[in-house]
């Protein structure tokens, strides 16, 4: 068994799709290093990152298949499924055969794979647009902690930097340990870890006490459904939502 | 205090139990005697934010519309906020209603006395009003929170329409002008009000409605005897001539105003007077071909009241709800028209199938459809296809020929479309499949008969789903899930 074990970046998922494009045989995974557990069946091979093979990748995806697909393959990385390396080298195996037309294979799992994950990441993607939360703390910082499904607070930022134009905001992702920060002129990515106590501002238990106090004023009891309720919004969600504490 | 009716005299006693203080925007309209009287001049009470919450999102809870969707609103520099156009929902409420906006009334005082309404003169509920600076701080402070996508605004109406008109008025101007504020706005234009104020009104708003509430004038006259069909219907001429104009300046002139970018909607009642499904789908068609709404909303009536003109319900007629919005959709996205759904001989719909599929049974001789060859509008007519699933039909099929297995991974639900369509030129593998109306039916049933019975409290209201996957953003708006 041959993995591909890469630094865990795109860029080092890029370069080992460069690196295994021309081998007969594909690797049985292409795995982040984070994912990655030894042992002695499997024959790894490391992945040095280089930005010129995973340029020359991304160039040639959009070159020969579609902006579309390029998103697709990004979408279906940051769904840290454990075959998305695979599923990404095998959709570019049909798509640069195929070319433009690629992505109207609807029915062929190499295409059908990338687009179930992307789609997964496009829906979280949406979900989290509307279920953020901001906090406001003394130090006037809007915060935001959540913990996603998949790895998709990097696809928020140009929404919320947009929106919010005039606060400063971060949103935590506190399972993988990193932030979106934002300054009132660009938005950025980094590593985060809360050292002291959060303090919030003096308005805001006023302002979530509002809140909560809407949202149950909005309910109809008659049709009342948690089902329905939770099939929109899974309770994994639930921890960081003011109005369901 | 002779002229006080029971209701304010209540409310007084409440309000002076609990020894609040002064607040300076307080109504209080008796119906009876025609006399408003302004609280405080006669020093009345305050009543903190929360409470007022509490009161009029309660009463503005039976609006059914909360879509955010179909405005573009750009941000400024400085300024807060932005419109999504596939729309987003912040949270979903006990109920699974989403919540999108700020659903709220300006104030519950009413001068009407709708006998569907909560927040009817008659009826001894606690009320209050909003000042302007309450609502724009409430509404600044959850949006810069994300909890919510906008300001949906509406109102009872108090004093008099123009009055409540320049209410909100002034409440939507100085959000836009003085806080500068981007996020989607929903007002309701007051029938009756002026149609200056309306007009006004529609420059800073991305969406107006009109709620007609009753689907006929002689229902009007049972139940809402002070309002008439001309009073609601003359404010959506306003709207849709304001769109119009508005419309034609912009090809003119890029940067002239936007007004309303979202369109005008209203919302029916259902199961509140004994109006049928055909003529409250007939209303809706006529509203959707001669005033271009964006959306007609359905709410089942919720028993407020026990006046002898409203039917005595256990519950909302949630089915029938669901089977109109069905019927909804195949007039707005699947080219059908309402003569086609319902007749005389049978105005409303079958509770056990949907409209689609009951359509499909009384034309058997149109089916079965070949997949691989049909148009897109033949395909939508298929039971079980939709707008979304039509369109990976031919996505498909451009580069290979459908069969059904390949329709599986195309994620097209064959439950109810293998009864109307081949693949190739086969029918579905089967024992048998059914050519007459009576078998076909007794089928679908048979497969949904368990479903059926466990569902009917738990349908999904699809409606207030917006667009999901920002992959496909392109195809969400194309299949208007608004």
């Amino acid at each position: 068994m041959l993995y591909y074990v890469y630094d865990g970046t795109f860029d080092g998922l890029l370069t080992a799709i460069y690196d295994a494009y021309p081998e007969k045989d594909s690797p049985e995974k292409i795995v982040p290093l984070n994912a990655f557990t030894d042992n002695f069946l499997i024959k790894k091979y490391y992945i040095e990152t280089d930005v010129e093979k995973s340029k020359k990748v991304h160039d040639a995806i959009i070159a020969k298949i579609s902006e579309f697909a390029m998103k697709n393959i990004m979408y279906a990385f940051l769904s840290e499924h454990e075959n998305a390396g695979t599923y990404i080298l095998d959709y570019l195996r049909f798509g640069f055969k195929a070319g433009k037309a690629a992505d109207s294979y609807l029915s062929d799992d190499r295409v059908n794979n990338i687009h179930k994950l992307a789609a997964k990441v496009g829906r979280e993607r949406h979900l989290l647009l509307g279920i953020i939360r901001f906090r406001l703390l003394r130090n006037n910082i809007y915060y935001a902690p959540i913990e996603p499904h998949y790895n998709t607070i990097c696809l928020l930022g140009d929404h919320f930097a947009d929106r919010m134009s005039d606060q400063i905001f971060v949103i935590h992702d506190i399972k993988r340990g990193y932030g979106i920060f934002y300054d009132k002129d660009k938005w950025f990515i980094s590593d985060t870890k809360i050292k002291e106590d959060i303090v919030f501002h003096e308005n805001e238990p006023f302002y979530q006490e509002l809140w909560k106090q809407y949202f149950e004023g909005i309910a109809i009891k008659t049709r009342i459904n948690p089902k329905l309720q939770s099939s929109f919004l899974p309770k994994r969600y639930w921890k960081y939502l003011i109005e369901m504490k | 205090m002779s002229h006080y009716t029971p209701i304010i005299q209540q409310f007084i006693n409440r309000t002076h139990q609990k020894k609040e203080n002064i607040c300076e925007h307080m109504f209080a309209y008796s119906a009876k005697s025609g006399i408003i009287m302004v609280l405080t001049s006669m020093g009345v009470f305050f009543m903190n934010l929360a409470d007022k919450i509490k009161i009029l999102s309660d009463s503005a809870k039976y609006d059914v519309s909360c879509s955010s969707s179909g405005s573009d609103r750009k941000n400024i520099k400085g300024g807060i906020g932005n419109a999504a156009p596939s729309g987003i929902c912040h949270s979903w409420a006990a109920d699974g209603r989403c919540i999108s906006l700020l659903k709220i009334l300006f104030t519950n005082y009413c001068i009407y006395d709708c006998k569907y309404c909560i927040n009817r003169s008659s009826n001894d509920i606690p009320r209050a009003a909003f000042t302007p600076d309450e609502l724009i701080n409430l509404t600044i402070n959850f949006y810069r929170r994300n909890y919510i996508e906008g300001l949906f605004l509406s109102s009872a109406i108090c004093v008099s329409p123009d009055h409540t008109m320049e209410l909100l008025l002034k409440t939507v101007k100085r959000l836009r002008q003085e806080v500068n504020f981007n996020g989607y706005i929903h007002v309701k234009a007051i029938p009756g009000a002026n149609k200056a104020l309306i007009e006004e009104a529609g420059k800073f708003v991305d969406r107006m409605s009109v709620n007609i509430e009753l689907p006929s004038g002689e229902s009007l006259k049972l139940l809402a005897p002070q309002k008439t069909k001309e009073s609601i219907i003359k404010p959506m001429g306003f709207i849709k001539s304001g769109i119009i104009q508005n419309r034609e300046e912009k090809l003119k002139f890029k940067s002239a105003p936007q007004f309303v970018p979202g369109g005008q909607s209203t919302q029916l009642i259902i199961g509140a007077t004994k109006d049928n499904d055909l003529g409250i789908l007939k209303l809706s068609e006529s509203l959707y071909n001669s005033y271009n709404l964006k959306r007609v909303y359905y709410s089942a009536y919720i028993p407020v009241s026990n006046h002898p003109n409203l039917p005595a319900l256990s519950g909302p007629p949630l089915l029938r709800e669901h089977r109109l919005y069905q019927a909804d959709w195949l007039l707005r996205f699947y080219g059908f028209s309402s003569g086609e759904l319902l007749d005389e001989e049978s105005p409303n719909f079958d509770e056990l199938l949907d409209p689609k599929s009951s359509w499909a049974i009384r034309n058997l001789d149109k089916f079965p459809v070949e997949v691989n060859k049909a148009d897109y509008f033949t395909l939508l007519r298929v039971p079980g296809i939709g707008v979304k699933s039509a369109q990976r039909i031919l996505q498909g099929r451009k580069v290979s020929k459908l069969d059904f297995e390949d329709l599986k991974k195309l994620g097209i639900v064959l439950k109810r479309a293998k009864y109307f369509i081949t693949c190739k030129g086969r029918y579905f593998p089967q024992k048998s499949i059914p050519t007459n109306p009576v078998s076909v039916k007794n089928l679908m049933l048979l497969e949904d008969r368990i479903k059926i019975h466990e569902n009917i409290e738990q349908l999904s209201f699809f409606s207030l789903f917006p667009g999901i996957m920002a992959v496909r953003e392109n195809i969400t708006r194309i299949s208007g899930e608004l």
